[in-house]
């Protein structure tokens, strides 16, 4: 980038670049307009939607602020991804030949072209208190110090910057509207996390509610979507994690993740027959019977006993109360594993020529999948 | 190639029609497997969440043994046993002080210590590396003639793709390039990436059957005949389930399920004996009856 390097006014090479957006009126009224513009060889995608906007149509409406990927405003969906355009680079995409489709995000409401009402995703953070409670009202006198070691449990938490690239591709929220989501759980987390905080176990049974934790899918949208690498499907299974340590195991979820501790202590193998009662309740369970019959006659619900067990089956039993005199239990169990994860370079083994231009969305290839015209 | 087989829980109780379909099919592509016996439930991502120090444990004891078959490489068959193997496997490897305490408790124990030496990949991917495809051909000696497949990923076997990495999240393409090897047809649709609800089916069913439907419509409006999954998990949602979905929508979608060994052991002519299409809720005849199998 020279001294020039202003969207409006530049100097250097440039590159003709081709996209796709859907524009969305206030009556909802949906309509797939195609842009054809030169662009400095540098631009990213928002550098293109000012340039639309500036030279092409003023009318089109997205967010910005930082340019710069920590203000959180320009999240937006490219072929259906969820993307800070500001993070984007065109020049592959354009020198694959590939004109994207740029959308607006997911599981919110769109009030015009790019740009979603975000007052569900603020509701959900505020719903989780996202503030200190450090069980005091006046402060000593004395500053309190806390160790890099304890701030290291919340640092992935605390690199959020509430873009929404997370809720926008949520599985779960899709189903279910209410669910807390990626982005306010992992925000609960910072705070559970944090040594400083007293209301520990009162955000733990607040989090636990039928739209918590533990109505998390685990489908990894969010850690795949997150521009920031704040993982927030790993900081629901901290707060899963903590919910134990804590005590706080009333929900379905809980007993059903429970049930799997005591399967590989005793059997080894998940004890499938039973996990429907010990999650659900024996009444619960009852009531499933003819679904459950329907099942047991294909030969899915295997009969109780004599169990299988596992060989050499002693071994796990005997590491469960081993790793459970060492006391790395709740969250502290995932940190411990997330310098490595860190160090993770992302190569695709069946595609090492992998660049984002290559994800061409279904309707831009005739319903075919880029890799299988490769 | 010799591989550790580890089959997981399902494959052993509710889904055993995938292990013997397996077990049937890998000879065929070349795959010898040394079963694993001595090894635990993965833990299923609910260990992972309830005590995570015990999921790495239990996880690095199964690569431990897997490691001493003196196989390079540990073969799963569900998508989260490849998700919990490779987490803990990548951070065994790349974490020396971890990888001692574990190896550690595991020796204190009487378990094998882990060198670090061991992948893990899914029966997916160990037949699309390489030349599996065309190994594929000369296998599948009957074909699919024409079926319409719909592939149904499900989520693990491809996110977080920093920790599966085998193909672009987004837009795989591993499972049609089966069913075109097979002599199938691959259907598109957008929810093929998206997760099936296994997860949270018993603690909160109503959101799973919401996600479940999604799937379950898109192949069947898309025109498909069959759906395959490369999880027993996703299998036993897409399978088991799928009669709720009538109390949702009124609808009776009867979409037959199967699992991947089972959609190439059709195409390379594997018995009802190793299929075992029988163990399934959604009947899987009638479609195979339109290809005369």
């Amino acid at each position: 980038m020279t001294e020039a390097a202003d969207i409006h006014s530049w100097d250097g090479p440039t590159m003709d670049v081709a996209l796709k957006i859907w524009r969305v009126d206030e009556d909802g009224e949906r309509d797939l307009v195609s842009y054809e513009l030169e662009a400095p060889e540098w631009a990213c995608l928002l550098d293109v939607l000012d340039l639309i906007k500036d030279r092409h149509d003023g009318t089109l409406a997205y967010r910005k602020s930082c340019r710069m990927m920590i203000c959180g405003s320009c999240g937006m969906r490219m072929d259906g991804r969820a993307v800070l355009a500001c993070k984007e680079r065109m020049k592959p995409i354009v020198e694959a030949g590939h004109v994207p489709t740029i959308s607006p995000m997911g599981n919110l409401p769109i009030i015009k072209d790019l740009v979603v009402d975000m007052g569900p995703f603020w509701q959900k953070i505020r719903d989780v208190k996202p503030w200190l409670d450090p069980g005091y009202d006046e402060a000593s006198e004395r500053e309190r110090i806390v160790s890099q070691q304890q701030m290291n449990v919340i640092h992935k938490e605390a690199l959020c910057i509430m873009c929404g690239c997370c809720v926008s591709e949520c599985n779960a929220m899709e189903a279910d509207p209410d669910f807390r989501g990626p982005a306010a759980l992992a925000k609960g987390m910072r705070f559970v996390g944090d040594a400083r905080d007293q209301a520990t176990v009162e955000r733990l049974n607040e989090y636990n509610d039928e739209h918590g934790i533990w109505d998390c899918t685990r489908c990894y949208f969010c850690n795949e979507r997150c521009p920031k690498g704040v993982d927030p499907r790993d900081a629901i299974a901290k707060l899963g994690a903590e919910s134990v340590k804590e005590g706080v195991d009333w929900d379905m979820g809980v007993k059903h993740a429970k049930w799997f501790v005591t399967s590989t202590k005793t059997t080894g193998w998940l004890r499938e027959t039973e996990l429907v009662p010990k999650t659900q309740g024996i009444l619960s369970a009852l009531k499933e019977t003819k679904f459950a019959l329907a099942l047991a006659r294909r030969g899915k619900v295997p009969p109780p006993g004599p169990i299988h067990v596992a060989a050499d089956v002693d071994e796990a039993r005997n590491l469960y109360d081993l790793v459970k005199e060492q006391g790395r239990d709740g969250a502290l169990g995932i940190v411990q594993g997330e310098k490595a994860l860190a160090q993770i370079e992302h190569v695709l083994a069946a595609d090492p020529d992998h660049a984002p231009a290559s994800r061409i969305s279904p309707e831009e290839s005739g319903g075919k999948s880029a890799g299988s015209e490769a | 190639m010799k591989v550790a087989y580890y089959k997981g829980c399902l494959a052993s109780l509710s889904a055993k029609e995938l292990d013997t379909s397996t077990q049937a099919l890998a000879p065929m592509l070349g795959i010898e497997l040394d079963e694993l016996e001595s090894v635990t439930c993965c833990g299923a991502g609910d260990i992972h969440e309830a005590e995570p120090d015990y999921y790495l444990h239990l996880n690095a004891r199964i690569l431990a043994y897997g490691e001493a078959t003196g196989a390079d490489t540990l073969m799963t068959i569900c998508n989260v046993c490849t998700l919990n193997l490779r987490q803990a496997n990548w951070q065994l490897k790349n974490d020396d002080e971890l990888r001692a305490r574990v190896n550690q408790n595991l020796e204190t124990v009487g378990a094998p210590p882990y060198s670090g030496n061991i992948e893990v990949k899914h029966l997916l991917w160990l037949i699309a590396e390489g030349d599996g495809y065309e190994t594929l051909k000369g296998v599948a000696h009957k074909g699919l003639k024409g079926l319409k497949v719909a592939p149904f990923y499900g989520c693990q076997i491809l996110r977080p793709s920093k920790i599966l990495g085998f193909e672009d999240p987004d837009r795989p393409h591993s499972l049609e390039a089966i069913i075109d090897a097979c002599g199938g047809e691959a259907v598109d649709y957008p929810a093929k990436i998206k997760c099936c609800g296994f997860p949270i089916i018993q603690a909160r069913e109503e959101t799973a059957l919401g996600e479940l439907l999604q799937p379950i419509q898109q192949a069947t409006e898309a025109g498909a005949d069959v759906m395959v999954t490369p999880c027993p998990l996703c299998h036993l949602s897409l399978d088991a389930w799928q009669s709720k979905l009538r109390e949702r929508t009124g609808r009776d979608f009867q979409m037959p399920i199967l699992h991947l060994s089972q959609l190439i052991g059709v195409a390379a002519g594997l018995e009802e004996s190793e299929l075992k299409f029988k163990r399934h809720v959604v009947p899987v005849q009638p479609a195979l009856d339109k290809i005369e199998v």
